[in-house]
């Protein structure tokens, strides 16, 4: 039984485990921690699994474990950061399919992310998965109106640091 | 455009940049610890139950316990060994249940607000033995100065001496420094550990906070 647990559960992450590896690259900023960050995220998911129930999709139950691990339970990486910072190599765009000023705003825009809060970065993080306010809402446990407010907010913050 | 519709064109392109982790990657994942702050809060707290357990259980065997056995005062020992044991049975009890509440599938405003609730349980308890350690050492003292011959007859050589007061002062201002040291040493030792494991938590408890008002 657990062998089969063990194998459905693997299966499911690793063709979900882009989702993680958002989490991580909105919460960390080196290689190492990214790492880290994911491993505790796959040990929560792997511990609530044999509470999960099909009737929730496995992507939508991913994002909570996720981002409850990511702004909650996670405790950083104690390991020596010397890998060289993502913000060179992942969010590295490929410079024909963008303009420069787009490239541009692009990069200045992730820097820009990262410097917000945790929950500033949760929200962020499902608008850019296309979840509605509502699934925001309930993810984090604030009201619908107050998720919608508090998105405006970092909208504007983010404009304000594009354009000084 | 707004500027997270231009990140979000970007943000689902960027799967070619993450590492693809294969089956074996994530299965050896799953058989690591975790070392999230809900398992060290567990330990924690276990270890403090057992601290203050280990302690009354030490204190009752030791000589000057037996010397107190001598003042025939059951009566006074025994309710406050049973009080002791019943709170701790009642905290532990309360401890477990709010634990097992702790989910990491709840929305993240009740999650950590279950885990702050579960650290409310122990840091009532220890407030619980150090009020328990002020009463015992007030009684303590009280059963010594009215029972115990040795301390019985210093007083009375220290009246005749007419230094009866600077008798009381030291004892009581020793007792005192020595409480006001031993909570000090607790309170410096939860404020660095629970500083640092829940620090992100509560400053995001915070921030969830404030969007409700």
């Amino acid at each position: 039984m657990t062998k089969e647990l063990e194998h459905s559960f693997v299966e499911l992450l690793e063709k979900h485990q882009n989702i993680i590896h958002k989490v991580c690259r909105l919460y960390t900023n080196n290689y190492d921690a990214h790492n880290d960050l994911f491993q505790e995220i796959t040990i929560q998911l792997w511990k609530a699994y044999p509470k999960f129930r099909g009737d929730a999709k496995f992507s939508t139950w991913m994002y909570r474990v996720g981002l409850n691990t990511a702004i909650t339970l996670y405790r950083k990486s104690k390991r020596t950061i010397k890998t060289q910072d993502f913000e060179g190599v992942a969010f590295k765009m490929k410079a024909e399919d963008y303009d420069d000023t787009e490239e541009q705003q692009l990069k200045i825009l992730y820097k820009a992310v990262h410097q917000l809060n945790d929950i500033e970065k949760a929200l962020v993080f499902l608008y850019l998965e296309d979840k509605d306010y509502r699934e925001i809402s309930e993810t984090l446990g604030i009201s619908e109106v107050n998720a919608r407010v508090k998105m405006n907010r970092i909208k504007t913050k983010l404009r304000t640091i594009l354009n000084p | 455009m707004d500027e997270l519709d231009l990140l979000k064109k970007d943000w689902n392109k960027g799967g070619d940049n993450f590492p693809k982790l294969t089956y074996n990657d994530i299965y050896k994942m799953i058989l690591k610890r975790s070392s999230s702050i809900v398992k060290w809060i567990f330990i924690i707290s276990l270890l403090e139950f057992a601290f203050w357990a280990l302690i009354s259980f030490f204190l009752k065997d030791s000589e000057s316990m037996k010397r107190f056995n001598q003042y025939d005062a059951d009566t006074i020992f025994i309710p406050l060994m049973v009080i002791g044991y019943v709170i701790l049975a009642y905290f532990f009890y309360l401890f477990f249940k709010n634990y097992k509440t702790i989910s990491t599938t709840d929305n993240a405003k009740i999650l950590m607000e279950n885990i702050l609730k579960t650290r409310r349980i122990v840091k009532q308890y220890v407030a619980f033995n150090l009020i328990y350690l002020v009463v015992s050492t007030i009684v303590v003292l009280w059963l010594e100065f009215d029972r115990d011959q040795l301390i019985i007859n210093q007083v009375q050589e220290a009246t005749a001496n007419g230094e009866a007061f600077k008798f009381y002062a030291t004892i009581i201002a020793a007792t005192i420094l020595l409480l006001i040291l031993a909570i000090g040493v607790l309170l410096l030792f939860y404020w660095l550990i629970y500083g640092l494991l829940l620090k992100r938590l509560n400053r995001n408890y915070k921030e969830l906070k404030k969007l409700e008002v």
